[in-house]
């Protein structure tokens, strides 16, 4: 397999934004809904993209021009972004319209940035990048879909650099549309949130934060298809099992979600110590990619916060070497992500 | 490209048939699916569109899916479009759990015909709680999906009107990458109010019929479907004994990088998306023979995919159409619905003709406006470009070479 790397992350979320600060003295969250941090998007971006842009889109775009510049890669070959819901408070102003207002007096605005794309569109416009171009929209396998492909593509060496993005806003209405359905609130003790997490993905190891080791995605598995995909996983990451020193789950404080991860842990990860990062960075359908975030600022730092450890098994070494990550979206949808240090290379 | 990407089945349903053999007989007979409004319930009756003909009653029907059950327009077409491919790909259920199959699919709408309908509903109370559900791109694809059930991995792209093509291009990298052996790919997408409104204070639906490359063209017309093919590699299809219809040789994508819904006067984007699928197939312009242009009918678009075509092929411009005249603007469906059209004027040797084409554009090609018949079409690009510039173009080629 053809080394990976993590090179640069950057994010815009409930947590101190554009910096590692949470990992001291992070941010706690009594609600069930909560809106990012934004930094002062004026220090970032032009007078016209700070008063036109809708806060998703002002969130990707200073996530993905810091995770370029803090990288050594000018021009990514690639950019590739998963969203859930795309520029849903653009979504809402142009459905609430149709719906209250009629068919007759709509403005185009809202409209053209409504669109899942839109992100990764204006990421290239911005930058002038007119390589490959994507956008996923997989509920909670959004983010991973994104790393997947380019991890595929940096396999294939198609590309040699890939920003990849998870970016979802919410909305309070959209809030409250999401409770109805069960998503979040209710019994969930966590707080849902949003997500703007940029990646600079490359196969140049220089000041890496950490290694690519893998990725698995998976739909509806049985108990032996998630059992192979691990075992296969972890032969291309050239670890063995027991190189695992933490397991990093999606749990947070709802019921029918954390049950899965338990299970899951129960059955493959018995005697693993346990990780968890939503009770920092909340719920959202891109949270996998500040999961990725989180998991990678730990292996940078080399050393992991004590309020990200949960599950009573405590660690051998209080250096990671390897983490794996699950995420898990309503028992349908699975994945694997290897983060491995980057002096282990 | 290490070994040959086959496509081994194909399913379409649109304006102008619920399968290969109506489509078929449309696009010779050159019948137009572009009609006044029937289903979709809004005020806009000026505008004629491409609409799938069938209620989401009587598709659900015909799919034998309980009424009272909630679903989406596009996931309803969906399944039946991916019906036709898995059976041609003789891809039953227990095939599918034997082997490792993905399903990518595009949509950009996803389930907004019901959330148009109900937002109001979903804000107030409780009663349309199913729909809140369905409203996202990926809940259209996971519909899609367990429907048939035995897909090892599913998600979805959506990247406006490329969504189909990227979705294709993600499964053939799949594929190439030994993810997995097989991978159903292409897209779905009805027509809603949302967009119809959109794309009407945008200013570029036409009152007519749509003319792509035509001097007097006014704009795109609306249209809605969904097509699926069925990719796998050459050692796949001769494992499970199953007849290409034709290679994916070559894809690219690329980003115009210019406009959030504007394409730039020089067609940047589609040039570098048609110039990298020739590239990945090691072939020359003048090995085309035709190309399936996005050729939405509006002033800009036909304009700069005309001038990216005329910088790559020059003087040896291949045979070009828009189908669209025939589909209406299928948004994210139409990459691969364009694609299964392809595949049919592959297979029974004929251009596409390219409607209500009169007047020469001098910033456009000629398109292909009279029937060309008997025509051996080795290779033929498919363009698909989306808002924001994600231009992305598939290169099919003929499996007798």
């Amino acid at each position: 397999m053809r080394k990976i790397y993590i090179q640069s992350a950057e994010q815009i979320s409930i947590q101190k934004p554009l910096c590692d600060e949470w990992m001291d003295a992070p941010e706690l969250y009594d609600g069930p809904y909560t809106r990012s941090i934004d930094p002062n998007f004026k220090q970032y971006l032009s007078p016209t993209e700070s008063r036109r842009l809708g806060k998703i889109l002002k969130r990707a775009l200073v996530t993905s021009v810091e995770a370029i510049r803090n990288s050594h890669t000018e021009m990514p070959d690639a950019i590739i972004t998963g969203t859930g819901l795309g520029c849903i408070e653009n979504t809402e102003f142009f459905l609430s319209a149709l719906c209250n207002d009629g068919e007759q007096l709509l403005k185009p605005t809202y409209f053209m940035q409504s669109t899942h794309n839109t992100i990764s569109s204006l990421i290239s416009i911005h930058t002038g990048n007119h390589g490959y171009n994507v956008t996923y929209s997989q509920k909670g396998m959004s983010f991973d879909s994104a790393l997947l492909d380019a991890w595929i593509q940096l396999q294939m060496s198609k590309i040699d650099s890939a920003l990849v993005g998870g970016h979802d806003e919410m909305t309070p209405s959209y809030f409250t549309l999401l409770q109805r359905i069960g998503y979040v609130g209710g019994d969930m003790q966590g707080v849902c949130g949003e997500c703007a997490v940029s990646f600079m993905v490359t196969a140049d190891a220089t000041d890496g934060m950490c290694q690519l080791g893998g990725i698995k995605m998976l739909y509806h598995p049985s108990a032996d298809m998630l059992r192979n995909a691990l075992s296969a996983l972890l032969t291309e990451a050239e670890l063995d099992e027991q190189d695992i020193d933490f397991v990093m789950t999606g749990v947070n404080g709802k019921k029918s979600n954390d049950e899965v991860y338990d299970k899951l842990v129960e059955t493959l990860f018995p005697d693993k110590p346990l990780l968890r990062y939503k009770n920092v960075f909340g719920e959202c359908y891109s949270a996998s990619g500040l999961g990725l975030y989180t998991a990678a600022s730990c292996l940078k730092r080399n050393s992991i916060p004590e309020f990200l450890k949960y599950g009573g098994i405590k660690s051998k070494r209080d250096d990671p070497r390897n983490i794996l990550m699950v995420n898990q979206y309503e028992n349908k949808m699975f994945s694997f992500i290897i983060l491995k240090s980057a002096c282990c290379k | 490209m290490s070994e040959p990407i086959l496509i081994t089945g194909a399913g379409i349903v649109c304006a102008i048939g619920l399968d290969k053999t109506e489509v078929l007989h449309a696009l010779l007979s050159e019948q137009t699916g572009i009609k006044p409004l029937k289903y979709l319930k809004t005020t806009h009756k000026e505008f004629p569109v491409g609409e799938v003909k069938l209620s989401d009653e009587e598709m659900a029907t015909k799919l034998g899916i309980a009424s009272d059950a909630p679903t989406t327009r596009t996931s309803l077409m969906g399944m039946m479009a991916l019906e036709e491919a898995l059976t041609e790909a003789r891809l039953n259920r227990h095939d599918r759990e034997s082997n490792n199959v993905a399903f990518v699919s595009g949509t950009t709408v996803g389930g907004m015909d019901k959330s148009e309908q109900y937002y109001n509903d979903f804000l107030a109370n409780d009663s349309r709680n199913a729909y809140i559900a369905t409203h996202d791109c990926g809940s259209c694809t996971e519909m899609i999906a367990d429907h048939f059930g035995g897909f090892s991995v599913i998600t979805s792209i959506s990247t406006a009107c490329s969504s189909a093509a990227n979705a294709i291009i993600t499964g053939a990298n799949m594929i190439q990458a030994g993810i997995t052996d097989m991978v159903v790919a292409g897209g779905s997408e009805c027509i809603t109010k949302f967009h119809l409104n959109g794309f009407n204070s945008l200013m570029i639906l036409d009152q007519n019929n749509c003319r792509p490359f035509d001097a007097t063209r006014a704009g795109l017309n609306l249209g809605e479907g969904a097509a699926y093919i069925v990719l796998e590699s050459a050692s796949s299809a001769a494992k499970r004994g199953v007849r290409p219809l034709a290679t994916l040789s070559g894809y690219g994508n690329a980003c115009d990088a210019y406009h959030q819904t504007a394409s730039s006067p020089d067609g940047e984007g589609a040039f570098r998306a048609m110039e990298e699928a020739l590239a990945m197939a090691s072939l020359q312009p003048d090995n085309i023979q035709y190309i399936n242009a996005h050729g939405t009918g509006t002033p800009n678009n036909d304009q700069s995919e005309s001038a990216a075509m005329r910088r790559l092929f020059g003087n040896a411009m291949p045979f070009v159409s828009s189908t669209k005249s025939f589909t209406g603007h299928t948004t994210s469906a139409s990459g691969s619905i364009e694609t299964v059209i392809c595949l049919l004027a592959m297979k029974h040797r004929f251009c596409p003709v390219n409607l209500n084409w009169q007047n020469a554009d001098d910033e456009c090609v000629v398109p292909v406006h009279q029937k060309l018949s008997d025509i051996a079409l080795h290779h033929v690009l498919c363009n698909s470009f989306g808002f924001g510039g994600n231009d992305s173009s598939l290169l099919l080629s003929d499996i007798n070479l």
